[in-house]
């Protein structure tokens, strides 16, 4: 079978732009996000894993290893189905900390940008074989497909193609960004397409190849040797190397770390791949046998790594060829752009912009596209420039055991980072360089230099592999251990070392606002760039420009620093954001974020067990005893920043806890800045009473603090101060009404005495009168004596009212319960109202039935009535009138209390019966009358009902409705019952 | 360091799978298909092991 050049070309072209495409629209927002994110595309963007190494060389390997080839798949497999102990961590610090490849964490946790370079430049010299290998791949299944095309030239013509995508794929601006939805759904893509392609070819060598699953099965038993081969996994063999390399591969290849972290969506997704990525393993490493037999069957002479490309030519199914051709290229392209994107990030942020940083008359984002490009191709071209120089009898699983073994040396300190804080930079360093000698002079070098008087010294790769990574381990954990450790490797260690949390410090930020943090930035970053970072950062954490709380600043500060780390490596933008937005204060031992450390821990609860859970729940169990005491609680930290504003607080200030936590006092409002300052100023602890005007209200607290010792070594210092708030406004309200009512029991017994005192010489005055009036027959004298008789008398009357009404404010636990005329009890009450000088202007109209009677005790209902008398009286205007009417209904007695005041607004309706609610000017009134009128009618057995306004006029007057259970003496009961049954036999 | 009992639960299955089934796989005659099998059985334990879990549960 022959295809022209230009066919190939054209295939490969084709191929790709369907690649860049699928990113376009899905850059562009065409394909729904639920798509893009959904954690099957995550799993298939994993299959990049899945290279030439898993497409071509596997087959060869399954003929010289038997079942050994699976090691690929097994190594990748366990990575990913014990996530949790590897990828889950630092999945977590690649985005905490926008750590974008393996040079930045590496950098990150040993805090030097030298382990970032050693890391990149390792990294560059491992991986260019891995790019060699897909071109040498790629050009000889062309060479293949168009035996007449020179192999340079097919591997030429696919490192420009593949060198014009990448850039394209590369420097977009979503890529320049650190956003990767476009391409990882174009690698997603071209995983589904190889897997397809090879379980396509697979199935085809079974049933074109063989005739069928059975006769495949026959044809293996004539062929015992195959089946004994296969199954001759030696103990001590390469497979158990092989399984290491490849499952520290997960997150030493540069590909696989940009697609594991940086095409994550969440934890949710790295969930699905943990058995996703191996299922996907496990389907593309089945075909394998059947390619590998149907092509020993067709008796090729081929090299056995092309076969999956060679057994459509031998069984006369041209569209067999091209389909595995593309499922070749689609491995072998889809690993180059990842790892190519990587490694230029890699070289950008821990080579070129350590040495040089464009000036802030730059303009950033343009010089960074340039040097990607730039990279890139560097990258791309290097790999081809390997490929040829390297021998062409050198085979291809060589090339790629050499640059997996590698990256292998990556292993200790990739562990380190979440299991060894002890490690240091030195003993990184110095084992990666090791390790690296070794498997450069007895591996990279003996494939270019075969004269060299190294590769006499008999060795294969595996003792290589072995020997590389004893030394590396040796030298990491002595170096370690015999060498200082600085602070920040510690700090980092802690961060990085699992079950820890950040412990981001509380200090003040020197810029107070984020147009200060733009004026700071714009010196480094240039004031366009510095703008449009902060402006971003504020976007990200929905800030407002206005916003200068510390907390919200310390959050900008962050997001700033991880933003930049995405565009220049975290070492440089930890480098700007130390140097250009620094904290005011240098923080001591203890003074860290609570509230970052609270929503970290609140965040990491899920993962709390044992110990670290009762700890937990105790923490927890605290600080809502905090936050549910029925005390205002604030906490201050020792730079007056508001730590803790508990729910009392929020009630009682209106004040949300989100919004003012982080804060600074000073940007509490009035008038609780005073109040709080003031205090704090204040020598004493405790204060009492202390007055104050809130929406119209006085208000009145009492306030109490402590200082927040801690222990810091030998020295105590304070971390800050605790506030307690206690509204007493109700119970002041409640002092008052006692005292009021206290001051009316006075008046009441004075009334009553007053009474008494008077009662008898108006007794005797009475007495005189009588005697003039029965003793002389003077009829003038007479007359004057009855009318000093009646007026007596009345006075008498007013003055037994009085001494009535006193003696019902006095403490009872006992009432009467006596049949009460309602028409007596209504004259009282008016007689008593009338005494008020307020009540002159006014004209009472009573209709009253006489026999209205109800079963109680007189003097409280007399209450009842001289308090709504007297509030109507209150609301009427000079000169209104007050109906006053007394019916009986049924089997209750109606009360009703009409005036024509001002009428009860609807907003406070609902709260008149609370006690100590009042409208009245202070003093005038307690709030205590109408709930004593309400508690009294229920005691009564009566209810209350209020009509305001009356009708549709706005301000009608009120109508009081009282009813009770009307008294019937045994007499009117009798006739009441023999007319309900003259009724009902008239009914029956 | 917190290590979540569905993996250890996982890690005893691989062990007991891989030792149940060693002899079996290799058995002469017996189909090359049979560590897919193993595998497959696996993926499923993993499956279960990562499965989505409500917040609380340890």
């Amino acid at each position: 079978m022959d295809y022209e050049l230009t066919t190939i070309i054209g295939l490969g072209s084709i191929y790709l732009m369907l690649l860049f495409g699928i990113a376009f629209i899905t850059e562009r927002g065409w394909i729904p996000d639920k798509i893009v994110h959904h954690p099957v595309v995550y799993v298939l963007s994993l299959g990049v894993f899945a290279s030439v190494w898993a497409y071509y060389t596997s087959v060869g390997n399954a003929q010289r290893d038997g079942y050994g080839y699976l090691a690929n798949s097994i190594g990748i497999s366990l990575a990913f189905l014990f996530s949790p102990l590897l990828l889950k961590p630092i999945l977590a610090l690649t985005r905490t900390y926008q750590l974008s490849s393996l040079a930045d964490l590496m950098a990150f946790r040993y805090r030097s940008p030298w382990a970032g370079t050693a890391t990149t430049l390792v990294m560059l010299v491992g991986v260019t074989p891995l790019i060699a290998l897909q071109i040498r791949a790629i050009s000889d299944t062309a060479e293949i497909l168009s035996p007449n095309a020179s192999q340079g030239t097919l591997a030429f013509g696919f490192c420009v193609l593949i060198t014009l995508f990448t850039i394209l794929f590369g420097t977009s601006r979503g890529a320049v960004r650190g956003r990767h939805d476009g391409l990882m759904m174009a690698i997603a893509f071209e995983s589904l397409v190889k897997l397809l392609a090879f379980l396509a070819v697979g199935v085809f060598a079974i049933y074109s190849g063989f005739g069928g699953l059975d006769k495949l099965n026959l044809w293996l038993q004539e062929q015992p040797e195959l089946l004994f081969e296969l199954k001759e996994v030696a103990l001590f063999s390469s497979f158990h190397v092989f399984t290491l390399l490849f499952f520290s591969a997960a997150v030493a290849m540069p590909h696989m770390f940009y697609v594991t972290f940086n095409g994550n969506h969440g934890q949710r997704a790295l969930a699905f791949a943990s058995w996703g990525l191996p299922l996907y393993f496990l389907l593309i490493s089945l075909p394998v046998l059947p390619i590998l037999w149907a092509g020993l069957q067709a008796g090729s002479e081929v090299q056995v790594e092309y076969f999956p490309v060679v057994i459509g030519v031998a069984y006369g199914a041209p569209l067999i060829t091209v389909l595995a051709y593309v499922g070749g290229l689609s491995a072998a392209s889809g690993l180059i752009i990842v790892i190519t994107l990587a490694l230029s990030n890699m070289c950008l942020n821990h080579l070129i912009l350590p040495i040089y940083q464009p000036t802030a008359k730059d303009d950033i984002y343009r010089w960074l596209l340039w040097k990607r490009r730039a990279l890139i191709t560097a990258v791309i071209w290097s790999g081809f420039l390997f490929h040829y120089l390297l021998d062409q009898r050198t085979s291809i699983e060589l090339i790629g055991t050499i640059a997996f073994t590698a990256c292998l040396q990556f292993f200790p300190g990739i562990i380190a980072i979440l299991y060894w804080p002890q490690a240091n930079k030195k003993g990184f360093v110095s084992g990666l360089i090791a390790g690296l000698l070794i498997w450069f002079i007895f591996l990279m070098l003996p494939i270019f230099i075969e004269s060299s008087p190294l590769s006499l010294i008999s060795i294969n790769w595996r003792e290589v592999a072995a020997l590389s990574l004893i030394v590396n381990c040796f030298l990491f954990v002595a170096v370690s251990l015999w060498s200082t450790t600085t602070d920040e490797e510690r700090s980092s260690a802690d961060i990085c070392a699992l079950d820890t949390i950040k412990r981001r410090k509380r200090s003040g930020l020197v810029a107070k606002s984020p147009n200060e943090f733009i004026t700071s930035l714009s010196k480094p970053l240039g004031k366009k760039t510095a703008t449009r970072e902060v402006t971003q950062a504020m976007k990200d954490l929905n800030i407002t420009m206005d916003n200068r709380r510390p907390y919200d600043l310390r959050l900008l500060r962050g997001k700033l620093e991880a933003n930049l780390s995405g565009l220049l490596g975290p070492s440089i933008a930890g480098k700007i954001i130390d140097g250009y937005l620094p904290y005011s204060i240098v923080s001591r031992h203890g003074s860290s974020d609570l509230n970052v450390i609270e929503n970290r821990i609140e965040a990491y609860r899920s993962n709390l067990s044992g110990m670290a859970a009762d700890l937990d729940n105790l923490r927890r169990y605290h600080r809502q005893i905090l936050l549910d005491l029925p005390l205002g609680v604030c906490s201050l930290s020792s730079d007056n920043e508001i730590v803790m504003w508990n729910h009392a607080l929020t009630e009682f200030t209106g004040i949300k806890s989100a919004d003012i936590v982080g804060s600074q006092i000073a940007d509490l409002k009035e008038p609780w800045l005073s109040l709080l300052l003031n205090f704090m100023d204040e020598d004493a602890n405790h204060s009492y009473k202390h007055n104050f005007e809130l929406n119209g209200q006085i208000k009145s607290v009492n306030l109490h603090k402590a200082e927040i010792e801690k222990s810091a070594g030998q020295d105590y210092s304070h971390e800050g101060v605790i506030i307690l708030i206690e509204d007493i406004t109700e119970t002041e309200i409640l002092e008052a009404g006692l005292n009021h009512s206290e001051r009316l029991a006075s008046i009441g017994r004075l009334a009553a005495g007053v009474a008494h005192e008077i009662g008898n010489p108006i007794t005797g005055i009475a007495c005189l009168a009588q005697t003039i009036r029965d003793e002389y027959e003077v009829d003038g004298l007479k007359n004057l004596a009855q009318q000093i008789i009646e007026q007596t008398n009345r006075t008498s009357k007013i003055l037994q009212s009085l001494v009535n009404f006193a003696h019902a404010g006095t403490n009872k636990s006992h009432y009467e319960n006596e049949i009460v005329s309602v028409v007596d009890c209504i004259n009282e009450a008016q007689v008593l109202i009338s005494l008020d000088k307020k009540s002159k202007d006014l004209s009472f109209q009573l209709d009253a039935d006489p026999t209205a009677m109800i079963l109680g005790d007189s003097q409280r209902l007399i209450q009842v009535l001289v308090n709504l008398i007297s509030n109507a009286r209150d609301a009427s205007r000079s000169g209104g009138k007050i109906n006053l009417q007394a019916s009986v209904e049924g089997d209750q007695v109606r009360i009703t209390i009409t005036d024509e005041g001002v009428g009860i607004p609807a907003a406070i309706k609902d709260r008149i019966f609370d006690p100590f609610f009042t409208t009245k000017e202070a003093g005038e009134g307690t709030g205590l009358g109408l709930s004593l009128v309400f508690s009294i009618v229920e005691d009564l057995h009566g209810d209350i009902d209020i009509i305001s306004p009356i009708g549709s006029a706005k301000s009608a007057g009120t109508q009081v409705i009282l009813r009770f259970p009307r008294y019937q003496s045994e007499p009117e009961l009798e006739i009441d019952d023999q007319d309900q049954e003259t009724s009902s036999q008239q009914t029956v | 360091m917190y290590i979540p009992r569905p993996l250890l639960i996982l890690l005893v299955i691989i062990y007991l799978l891989l030792l149940l089934s060693a002899d079996w796989i290799n058995q002469a005659g017996g189909a090359w298909y049979r560590p897919f099998f193993v595998g497959f059985l696996i993926i499923a334990a993993g499956g279960w092991a990562h499965r989505e879990r409500d917040s609380d549960e340890l």
